[in-house]
């Protein structure tokens, strides 16, 4: 897939400066043992939040209504499905 | 400089002022002020905030310390019911559903907001130009930039419009404009003010971080700030960083990357600032010793791969079906298409595209995950760094902030100008920029955790150089 089908951005191309710094990874020498010990951030199963539902204030759901792009009538219009 | 929310607490308490006198005057400023650091003013919730503390003091009611003190938002952080922009197009109607962690708990504490802070789009630049609400210019000299991301925040602390600004650091963007405004900039540990509520650029360096004029009041703000979230699962317990503990210095070793200072690319002026600074620290007794790190090409090219990465992720939700100025296409594939494309600027379609590009199928390997492993090795290096020496001295910028116009004419440029600050974003490490040592000063790191060091460090250096 193409840069711009997979970014949804018409024509988009990749850059000449981003490809630049790539390059630089690309030819960079790395020592494959230290791959993944240092940076991880998992979180223990026993360290995770209670997963319960909670209700959205009427402020945030009057809020979240008012974000939406498109309103007809009183209902939410989404964009144009894909037909076929 | 002396703290100004214990200073601005005192007036309060002692009625020398009134609160709402106080809001009224920085709101104002904010309002008349030409540095373009401001996206929009609550001018109407900071008064009613204001007329609320003024009767708790009028009631012989005790006030907090940060009850009533003026603060700025950067315009990435949600706050219930006011616009968060992001600086962009694609936001510029958004409205906040709910309030980040962070500023709630500066809510909570009685902070008064009174702006949101223009910023780079989405924290994508080092110059605050990448914006819909025009160049912020900075403080010392409106004909350069302020630097960025967090160039409103900068600017409004530097000018006094603000006493403290919440800003966002992924790669630097905290304390690279505080060293081009000359004030103050904290990116604590990673995880210790919780994300929750912050528009996500690359969530994996992603901080939340105070700007201010003084070191006693980075501490105050950084105090109410942390802690574990459970809204924020990468987010950690830490202990209170008390004025007792950062008050007399325990440092004994201090680092400095010997790469740095010998590249090519840093001004021959800042160079010798920070070479005469070390042999300032050296005079008092401090050993210094002098470190082997990656290249700044190598450090720079790591940060922009992952951030890409993960903001080419991030931002795939901004596609304008629930929020944001949605421009209809042929059908649904198209709208996503088009909204974006309009709605992004160039910088942000720059970064989109090259994280989607090092994700995708015959790049990953040799780019992305080589990137994940260069990370690690960086990590590594600075664990053994922080077995050797206590604090690690950086320059915070190679050069002086470029004139305005110029950033956006040379991308790759832009990236490198932060060679010195994206490698503690990738060691997920405290770093503070003081506004001394050179013209866009000097930033303090220590170990993961030890954000208390930094601090006590930066007192030490206020009497030294």
């Amino acid at each position: 897939m193409t840069v711009d089908i997979l970014s949804s951005i018409k024509g988009a191309q990749s850059s000449e400066s981003v490809n630049k710094l790539f390059d630089v990874i690309r030819n960079a020498s790395s020592n494959n043992n230290a791959a993944n010990t240092v940076n991880y951030n998992c979180v223990s199963v026993n360290d995770l939040r209670e997963d319960v539902v909670v209700e959205s204030s009427a402020i945030e759901k009057q809020i979240i209504l008012e974000n939406f792009p498109n309103k007809k009538n009183g209902f939410l219009v989404v964009a144009k499905v894909i037909e076929g | 400089m002396e703290s100004q929310i214990k200073k601005i607490h005192q007036q309060l308490v002692s009625k020398q002022i009134t609160c709402t006198a106080l809001v009224q005057e920085k709101l104002d400023l904010l309002k008349q002020n030409t540095y373009n650091s401001v996206n929009s003013i609550l001018d109407t919730l900071a008064l009613e905030l204001a007329a609320k503390v003024d009767a708790k003091i009028a009631n012989g009611e005790t006030i907090g310390l940060l009850e009533g003190i003026p603060f700025g938002i950067k315009d990435v952080y949600m706050l219930q019911g006011t616009y968060t922009t992001a600086s962009s197009d694609l936001l510029k109607n958004y409205k906040s559903a709910y309030t980040a962690t962070a500023i709630q708990k500066l809510l909570d504490a009685g902070a008064i907001p009174l702006v949101k802070e223009n910023c780079d789009s989405f924290g994508h630049g080092s110059s605050s130009e990448n914006t819909i609400f025009g160049a912020v210019k900075n403080a010392v000299n409106p004909e350069l930039v302020a630097g960025g991301s967090s160039g409103g925040s900068a600017v409004n602390v530097a000018k006094d419009y603000t006493v403290f600004s919440i800003g966002g650091d992924t790669g630097g963007s905290i304390r690279q404009p505080a060293g081009y405004n000359h004030i103050y900039g904290f990116k604590p540990t990673y995880g210790r003010v919780s994300r929750y509520g912050l528009m996500a650029y690359a969530s994996s360096t992603d901080c939340v971080g105070p700007l201010a004029k003084s070191i006693e009041d980075i501490r105050i703000v950084l105090n109410v700030m942390s802690g574990k979230d459970p809204k924020d699962q990468t987010s950690i317990a830490s202990t209170e960083i008390s004025e007792e503990a950062v008050a007399i210095s325990s440092i004994k070793t201090v680092g400095y990357f010997k790469n740095f200072v010998e590249s090519e690319a840093i001004d021959t002026q800042i160079k010798s600032d920070f070479l005469a600074s070390i042999e300032k620290i050296k005079a008092k007794g401090i050993e210094v010793k002098e470190l082997d790190f990656f290249k700044s090409d190598i450090l720079v090219s790591t940060y922009y791969t992952l951030a890409m990465a993960e903001t080419a992720s991030n931002l795939s939700r901004l596609d304008g079906t629930n929020y944001g100025n949605r421009i209809e296409g042929e059908n649904l594939i198209d709208t996503y298409a088009v909204t974006r494309s309009e709605n992004f600027s160039e910088e942000t379609k720059r970064r989109i595209v090259g994280g989607n590009q090092v994700l995708s199928q015959g790049f990953s390997e040799g780019i992305y995950l080589k990137g994940l492993a260069l990370r690690d090795q960086i990590s590594q290096n600075f664990s053994k760094d922080f077995e050797e020496v206590d604090i690690v001295l950086s320059p915070v910028t190679p050069s002086t902030p470029p004139k305005i116009g110029e950033s956006l004419k040379d991308p790759l440029a832009m990236y490198l100008s932060d060679a010195y600050t994206v490698g503690f974003s990738l060691g997920q490490l405290p770093t503070l920029t003081v506004p001394q040592g050179t013209s866009t000063g000097l930033q303090i790191t220590a170990a993961k955790n030890n954000d208390e060091l930094v601090l006590q460090f930066a007192n030490f250096l206020k009497d030294t150089i």
